[in-house]
């Protein structure tokens, strides 16, 4: 999966026609094969975007900084980047028509040990579903809903005992250093102002403390609940390196096998499993 | 000895942590303002009794409620939480209680898979005029936090049980 060459090329073509303001896209980090998001802003940095399998991050993120809002932005997105887009469209977070969408069909990307992605071999989105232009061959078109993978890492976790859980947690819990790069990593947490900074000024004064990690993370976790699209952009952010998917991951499943909803962001408008309702939803847990 | 020891009540997500004698659960109580609120009141009325550890919060709507309430509940004096509303239906804002339904069985999976037992978060719909199931259900969710023990998972430190 290289698109380099296909992407600087439309880039260009972009800036000569005056249709966009900047370029949100990857380039090398510059001391090793890695890469890092970068804003071109001129024709001539078009050069320095690359796209290859080690273009890990999620761009959606960089649509609502400063540098992006309110200007014609060209992007390029991948299959669950895309979902993510689709989700902040929906939420009126930006603009459809300030959007040059470049979509990738994606055959997944690969972490730094260049094993793929676990995320990615557990892909079912992997065709960008906003898009202006497509590179790659998009796989023919599935039923929606696709069906459901369940994640190895929930399935085990389910199986083991209680106490087993709990101190498997805490011991995550008190790994976190309250630094809050997953929320900022997120495309999805846009809020000017954050329930768990407003919850720090009082009760929990921001303190670097297993239950304050447990309360931000948990409190993160179901607001993101029916929306994470599992780019697993928070993870990639966490300096402690934390198996924050395991949360969303969870709750995704649950969504998916009790209410049959569509994966998060895969239908344009559609505002995730929160803000519906069925008459069949499961009734027997409640006395 | 070992009989002593056996009687003692553990924690059951920290076995290690022994119960204090006479100790007694704090359970949070959130009720709709319409239907489960009035009928905890016509318990009262009724002269019905149930266990005082029930805490009642009233919320307008049981969809008012965050899933962070729970969160915060758990992390302090709560350990256990009860979450009451109108019946699928009779919803006095029409759909309230069916998003919060959703919300409600996302809440006690996830905190349930981070490793506190699912009968620590209870949920029930309780009409105005259903003043005996109330009672019966304050005593179920009570003798429920009982058999538990106390919580002492990610308590904030100043809610920490020495």
């Amino acid at each position: 999966m290289n698109y380099t060459k296909q992407i600087q090329e439309i880039a260009a073509k972009l800036f000569a026609e005056g249709k966009i303001d900047v370029f949100v896209g990857y380039r090398m980090n510059g001391f090793d094969e890695n890469q890092v998001p970068v804003l071109v802003n001129t024709a001539d940095d078009v050069s320095k975007l690359v796209f290859t399998d080690k273009s890990v991050f999620n761009l959606v993120n960089y649509l609502k900084n400063e540098h992006t809002r309110r200007k014609r932005v060209g992007i390029v997105v991948k299959g669950c980047d895309s979902r993510s887009l689709n989700l902040m469209l929906t939420e009126s977070q930006v603009k459809r028509e300030n959007l040059y969408v470049i979509g990738i069909a994606c055959e997944g990307v690969t972490d730094d040990s260049g094993q793929k992605m676990q995320n990615c071999v557990d892909c079912m989105v992997p065709d960008a579903v906003v898009f202006d232009e497509m590179l790659g061959t998009p796989a023919p078109p599935q039923n929606v809903p696709v069906s459901y993978k369940m994640n190895a890492d929930i399935a085990s976790l389910a199986a083991m005992p209680l106490t087993g859980r709990a101190a498997y947690f805490e011991e995550v819990f008190e790994n976190c250093i309250r630094c809050n790069a997953c929320r900022h990593s997120c495309p999805l947490c846009y809020c000017a102002k954050c329930c768990i900074d407003q919850e720090t000024a009082t009760l929990y004064n921001g303190a670097n403390t297993t239950s304050a990690a447990f309360h931000a993370l948990m409190t993160w976790s179901l607001h993101l609940a029916g929306r994470c699209v599992d780019c697993r952009n928070c993870e990639k952010a966490c300096p402690s390196h934390l198996p924050l998917h395991l949360l969303h991951k969870q709750n995704e499943s649950v969504i998916y096998e009790n209410f049959q909803e569509h994966l998060a962001g895969v239908i344009p408008g559609d505002r995730g499993a929160f803000y519906k309702y069925s008459m069949k939803d499961p009734d027997d847990f409640i006395m | 000895m070992e009989a002593e020891v056996k009687d003692q009540l553990v924690s059951i997500e920290k076995p290690g942590l022994i119960a204090p004698p006479n100790w007694e659960p704090v359970i949070m109580g959130i009720l709709c303002n319409w239907c489960s609120y009035a009928g905890s009141d016509l318990t009262g009325t009724s002269r019905i009794q149930y266990p005082p550890n029930i805490r009642i919060i009233r919320v307008p709507c049981s969809s008012r409620v965050d899933p962070w309430f729970l969160i915060k509940s758990l992390q302090t004096t709560a350990d256990g939480v009860l979450v009451s509303g109108c019946h699928p239906g009779d919803c006095h804002y029409i759909s309230g209680n069916y998003y919060a339904r959703r919300r409600f069985l996302v809440t006690k999976k996830l905190l349930n898979f981070v490793g506190f037992h699912e009968n620590r978060i209870q949920f029930s719909w309780v009409s105005a005029a259903e003043g005996p199931k109330f009672a019966k259900v304050v005593n179920k969710v009570t003798e429920d936090i009982k058999k538990l023990g106390p919580l002492h998972l990610y308590k904030k430190e100043n809610f920490e049980k020495k």
